[in-house]
């Protein structure tokens, strides 16, 4: 029996570091006011900072941050989301040392604090004949 | 308004539920025509046309939500006006009612018509295109299984820690709010709700339970306006558009417009800035043109309870509370719909309607043009009623506040 190992790819490339023992949220930071985005923007976000594309680059996350607060989805949301097997997951916002907030799935559901420590891990949504498909998640280390 | 004054002389709705053999146009039809009625004007008097567009382009009726104007102008007859078609998610039928008296108030047209039907979707709310690369509706969804209801429920337990809210308040809201909904013959659910009920429904996202949470319905709503000197024509009791706009978010706000998947909150900046914008603009109108006091003046408040969180951070917002104080007016009694010092929500709210997203801002203007003139029926609320505020919450940072008073 073929027990060949499936690729694990993200699900949308160039979210996260990804293939990496120490996956990292990619983030864009403009150089003149310091203005943090994510999903990477071409532009910065700060209304008072000009539009050119040169301002901007690319950056990875600190691996840690502490959770804002979090939330259980119980139910199983619709299409397109895909989750398998499908089982209900915690979910929650993480400040960042960069000054940004970002959601993300929790490696759990019970057990979980507001303020705790988490750093960013890859975690896997659904598989297919070929491929694992990953997203990243939060996983709690306190 | 700036330049001349506004009324709203009529105003419909088709009631809110699911209506699977009825289109969009049809149900914004049924809504038009009460709003003729009650202005006794005829379809050929309108000369503007705002009309506004659901979001489910792909799950929906297609071209009747991009171009809602142009379907429903088609449905009624073609007159030839101008028409517009504007889609600002929740905040979408006051923004047409926005552009409805732009139209009036600039002095280029006498009679306009805010309009919007929509069969929302149903369960919870997904992206509309498969486009991995630039639809961050679909990014934010596929990658976080991030639903609507998963962003309250964190912002619901972040407010549980900081100000002390209990489980037993956010039950509360939904028994209050469902009082009222009961006496609404616009509304979808007519169950007076208890505590013990609420508290016994099934969790969500934690710590919201199914009854805390608003479902989503079909519905449309129609409003007629004209410049306040004319309006007399049409009806004895016009309701003057003391204020109304849609609001958009401030760099830095702490909190995350729906769809988003980061914040980037700077100090000083506070949460919910669409809103605090959407109402500071709303009572600097009226302000300025009409001398009101506000958030003093404001006697009935029809907020937006998507969930029971959002019908305390909207009392903050609209009344400027203090950390807890939304908290200690609902246990005293004091946003009771019917006969709270302030009430809130006399139509039912999103609790008992389930949010008809692009007509909701419409329902929320007609229950309280209803309340001044003291139409409301049952659900008449006790006290006298001069100002009233309609207040909507949307998806992707849209918002809008809209202040009305007597004009007899
Ligand atoms: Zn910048």
């Amino acid at each position: 029996m073929n027990t060949k190992e499936k690729n694990k790819v993200p699900l949308i490339e160039d979210m996260f570091k990804w293939p990496s023992d120490e996956p990292r949220i990619i983030a864009s930071r403009c150089k003149k006011c310091g203005t943090v985005s994510f999903p990477k923007l071409t532009f910065c976000q700060n209304p008072s900072c000009e539009k050119k594309r040169e301002n901007i680059e690319v950056i990875e996350l600190s691996n840690k941050g502490k959770l804002y607060s979090y939330t259980v989805q119980r139910y199983k949301p619709p299409e397109p989301f895909r989750y398998e097997p499908y089982k209900p997951y915690g979910i929650g916002m993480v400040d960042f040392p960069e000054g940004i907030r970002i959601w993300g799935m929790i490696t759990r559901m019970d057990n979980l604090k507001i303020g705790m420590n988490v750093k960013t891990t890859a975690g896997k949504l659904y598989e297919d004949e070929e491929n694992e498909y990953l997203t990243w998640m939060w996983e709690p280390v306190d | 308004m700036k330049n001349r004054e506004v009324a709203i002389i009529g105003c419909g709705l088709h009631p809110w539920g699911r209506f699977p053999e009825k289109s969009q146009p049809e149900l914004a039809v049924e809504a038009i025509n009460m709003a003729l009625e009650k202005a006794n004007m005829d379809w050929r008097e309108i000369e503007f046309i705002a009309a506004g567009s659901p979001l489910w382009v792909y799950d929906g009726e297609g071209v009747n939500n991009c171009l809602s104007g142009t379907a429903i102008e088609r449905q009624m007859g073609n007159i030839g006006v101008p028409v517009v078609s504007t889609a600002n998610a929740c905040a979408t039928g006051t923004a047409t009612l926005m552009v409805a008296c732009m139209a009036v108030a600039s002095g280029e047209f006498d009679v306009a018509i805010a309009v919007a039907a929509d069969k929302s979707a149903m369960g919870f709310f997904r992206p509309q295109s498969r486009n991995s690369r630039y639809d961050p509706d679909y990014q934010r969804f596929v990658m976080t299984g991030y639903t609507n209801p998963t962003y309250w429920g964190v912002e619901t337990k972040r407010r549980m820690e900081e100000v002390g809210t209990t489980e037993e308040d956010l039950a509360l809201i939904k028994v209050l709010v469902s009082k009222a909904g009961a006496k609404n013959p616009y509304a979808r659910y007519k169950k007076v709700f208890t505590m013990e009920e609420v508290l016994n429904s099934p969790m969500v996202c934690d710590p919201l339970r199914l009854y805390e949470i608003c479902s989503t319905s079909d519905g449309a709503g129609a409003v007629i306006v004209t410049s306040l000197d004319k309006a007399k024509k049409y009806t004895d009791k016009p309701v003057i558009v003391e204020g109304v706009t849609i609001g958009t978010g401030s760099f830095g706000d702490q909190s995350l417009p729906l769809y988003m998947l980061s914040a980037f909150p700077r100090p000083g900046v506070p949460t919910l800035t669409e809103s605090r914008n959407a109402i500071a603009r709303t009572y600097k109108m009226a302000r300025e043109q009409y001398n009101r006091r506000c958030p003093e003046d404001i006697d009935v408040i029809e907020l937006p309870d998507n969930t029971s969180w959002h019908y305390l951070v909207y009392l903050d917002c609209i009344l400027d509370l203090k950390p807890g104080e939304a908290e200690e007016m609902i246990r005293r009694g004091d946003t009771d719909p019917i006969d709270g010092k302030i009430p809130v929500c006399p139509s039912g709210g999103l609790a008992s309607c389930g949010e008809s997203v692009a007509a909701q801002g419409l329902y929320q203007v007609k229950s309280a043009v209803d309340q001044l003139k003291g139409e409301a029926g049952e659900s008449q609320v006790k006290k006298d009623v001069k100002v009233a505020l309609a207040q909507t919450y949307g998806y992707a940072g849209n918002n809008a506040a809209c202040l009305l008073s007597r004009g007899w």
